[in-house]
């Protein structure tokens, strides 16, 4: 396992600019989930570091040693695709088998056995090794790519969106797996992910990305209690953050254009009245909908909280973040 | 299969429905509709087969149809058997089978997997490749009897270009150990597009981002060829195989257009001979039996073949 650095990486596809100016450095034995809606050059990073596509300006290193016009073998990188891409006319067992009997590494025939075997169980596929790989579900053959990565000991593990078409269960179940694994073995490893519990739950560190550019780095929950912008504090937590007006409630330093106040740090009991629009009993929580000064915002209270819809209740902001103008937030 | 599947459908409409139409029952509008097909099909498929079958036990000829047909058992069919000339057709089908199927799935994929290669205006090299099986046999036949001329011929004239040989020297078509090339290489021509075409649908089925798997999980080029492209394209390639193999088997235009069978009988090929048994001897009984045989042999072997194949889809 090897540190990875990017450093002032750009890449244009046409006239799209998909990376612009990145560097990021992603410790040896880090878990780095970067976090961002379609298209904003997360996948791009990983083929950057993959070898798959190069950088038009900026250098990738991995382990200290630059990797420009290396292919992706010469970098010793895996990788987890989106769309699978395993093997069709291959079993499951040949899938995992694959990249270990690559003549580079010469590996002996048990090893490769005991190794297939291993993380097979792991990924819990080991009644399905003689299986066809199209013969497979969604999830199972995700977990068959994900394994044909871990059969082996790269620099770096890339994965691209893994878990995003496996059921709600299996990708809880995944999510745990994978970060027991990364724990126990060190793995050092780039996620890419749209789903901020996948990010909240495995990251080491969070890389927030738009429109190409990287806008926050640091571990998730410097990135969920000090975003550096609007867009970097809606990217994580459920429910959303509130941005309201930032003169709705007083106090706000000058500048300041808008308030974000997550859910949770919204006291209630004391201040100005709100409406009670909704109530949402989630079992261990409960949310309340409310419009307070013609504006919508969302609350979580007690679990069984007495409230009823059309009530008012009085609140005030506890942690209340500014931003300004141009939705970057006031120190 | 087709009755029963008629009748399935007439057994599951509501009676109701059967009722209406002019007193005719949903069963019996449902036979009217498939009966022209079936019609037509025992028509012009089943009944010339049986007819076929049963002449083939006599010695009838349709040039005599007031003689007395005699019934001769299978006199035409071990007469064949052990006729040694028809064996000679048989072998010169058979290498020119062999031949053209080799070359075309050699030259085809090659050029399917180049042409599959990303660069400028191969859309327009697809096209220019693909042109001579876009011609008619007859005039590919007799255009090439053109460029084979010894004197004038621009294969002749190449050949002389490139080895220094003189052109004029060789004929193609005139000569009994070089007529046999001569048709495989014209057929080749003709039919590498084909199986290039097939090839190149089967190397554009594959996603791209299996060869960056592969390419991220180490595996050369060579091996991404040996372990990716070949296995993932062969259904493909051997179902060109299938077609070019029955197309070829009973090859009769180009060759008679462009040899006759010539020289002497060196490039007759059985459907050739067939077609001599048949309407210029005149032995109807005997060109059934023939053709029986030929049938059997073609529908064996592809029967055999399409077994195979599925097998490699399976896979």
């Amino acid at each position: 396992m090897a540190e990875v650095v990017l450093q002032n990486v750009s890449k244009s596809f046409g006239n799209t600019l998909a990376l612009d100016n990145v560097s990021l450095t992603v410790p040896d034995g880090a878990f780095v989930v970067l976090l961002g809606p379609t298209g904003v050059g997360k996948t791009t990073t990983l083929r950057m570091v993959s070898g798959l596509d190069t950088p038009d300006s900026g250098e990738v290193y991995i382990g200290g040693r630059p990797m420009k016009g290396l292919s992706p073998a010469e970098r010793n990188v895996a990788m987890v695709f989106q769309q699978y891409s395993l093997y069709p006319h291959l079993t499951v067992r040949q899938n995992l088998e694959f990249p270990l009997k690559s003549p580079l590494l010469k590996t002996p025939k048990e090893a490769i056995e005991r190794k297939v075997r291993e993380v097979a169980e792991t990924l819990q596929i080991a009644h399905k090794l003689d299986n066809k790989a199209t013969a497979l579900s969604g999830g199972e053959m995700q977990r068959v790519s994900i394994g044909r990565a871990l059969v082996r000991n790269p620099q770096i593990f890339l994965m691209d969106e893994p878990l995003s078409s496996l059921d709600a269960k299996l990708r809880a179940d995944l999510r745990i797996e994978l970060k027991r694994i990364q724990a126990k073995t060190g793995a050092t490893l780039l996620y890419v992910t749209h789903d901020q519990i996948e990010a909240m739950t495995m990251a080491t560190h969070v890389g927030v990305l738009n429109e190409g550019r990287l806008v926050q780095f640091g571990s998730p929950r410097e990135v969920y209690e000090q975003p550096v912008s609007v867009y970097a504090a809606t990217r994580l937590g459920q429910p959303r953050i509130n941005v309201l007006p930032a003169d709705i409630f007083a106090g706000a330093p000058s500048g300041a254009k808008s308030i974000g106040l997550r859910p949770e740090h919204i006291a209630q009991g004391e201040g100005e009245e709100a409406l009670v629009k909704r109530v949402e009993h989630l079992g261990d929580q409960t949310r309340l909908h409310l419009t307070f000064r013609k504006h919508d915002l969302i609350t979580v209270t007690d679990a069984h909280t007495p409230l009823k819809g059309g009530e008012t209740i009085k609140i005030q902001p506890s942690r209340p973040l500014y931003f300004d103008a141009a939705g970057m937030r006031l120190a | 299969m087709l009755k029963s599947s008629v009748e399935r459908v007439a057994e599951a409409t509501p009676h109701a429905i059967a009722k209406r139409m002019h007193g005719l029952s949903d069963r019996a509008l449902a036979w009217l509709f498939v009966a022209p097909s079936i019609v037509l099909l025992l028509a012009v498929n089943i009944f010339p087969l049986i007819w076929t079958i049963r002449l083939s036990f006599t010695n009838f000829r349709v040039n005599r149809p007031n003689a007395e047909v005699e019934f001769v058992g299978l006199k035409n069919y071990l007469n064949i058997l052990s006729d040694r000339d028809i064996w000679l057709t048989m072998q010169a089908t058979a290498h020119f089978l062999i031949w053209t199927i080799v070359l075309q799935v050699l030259i085809g994929f090659s050029l399917a997997y180049l042409i599959n290669k990303k660069f400028r205006g191969n859309d327009l090299w697809t096209t220019i490749i693909v042109l001579p099986m876009m011609l008619s046999p007859a005039v590919v036949g007799n255009f090439w009897t053109f460029l084979y001329q010894p004197q004038i011929g621009l294969f002749n004239y190449a050949v002389g270009f490139l080895t220094g040989a003189d052109p004029s020297s060789f004929s193609m078509i005139g000569d009994v150990s070089l007529a046999p090339w001569a048709i495989v290489i014209v057929d080749t021509w003709m039919w590498t597009p084909f199986v290039m075409l097939i090839c190149l649908a089967g190397l554009r089925s594959i996603p791209p981002s299996i060869y960056e798997a592969a390419e991220c999980d180490r595996a050369s080029k060579w091996r991404q060829f040996w372990t990716i492209t070949i296995p993932l394209v062969l259904p493909f390639l051997m179902l060109a195989v299938l077609f070019r193999g029955i197309e070829n088997f009973k090859m009769f235009d180009l060759v008679v257009q462009l040899t006759g069978g010539g020289p002497g009988s060196i490039t007759e090929l059985t459907s050739i001979n067939l077609k001599r048994e048949a309407f210029e001897k005149w032995r109807t009984g005997y060109a059934s039996a023939y053709a029986v045989i030929l049938f059997v042999t073609v529908f064996g072997l592809a029967s055999i073949y399409v077994k195979a194949l599925n097998k490699v889809k399976q896979r």
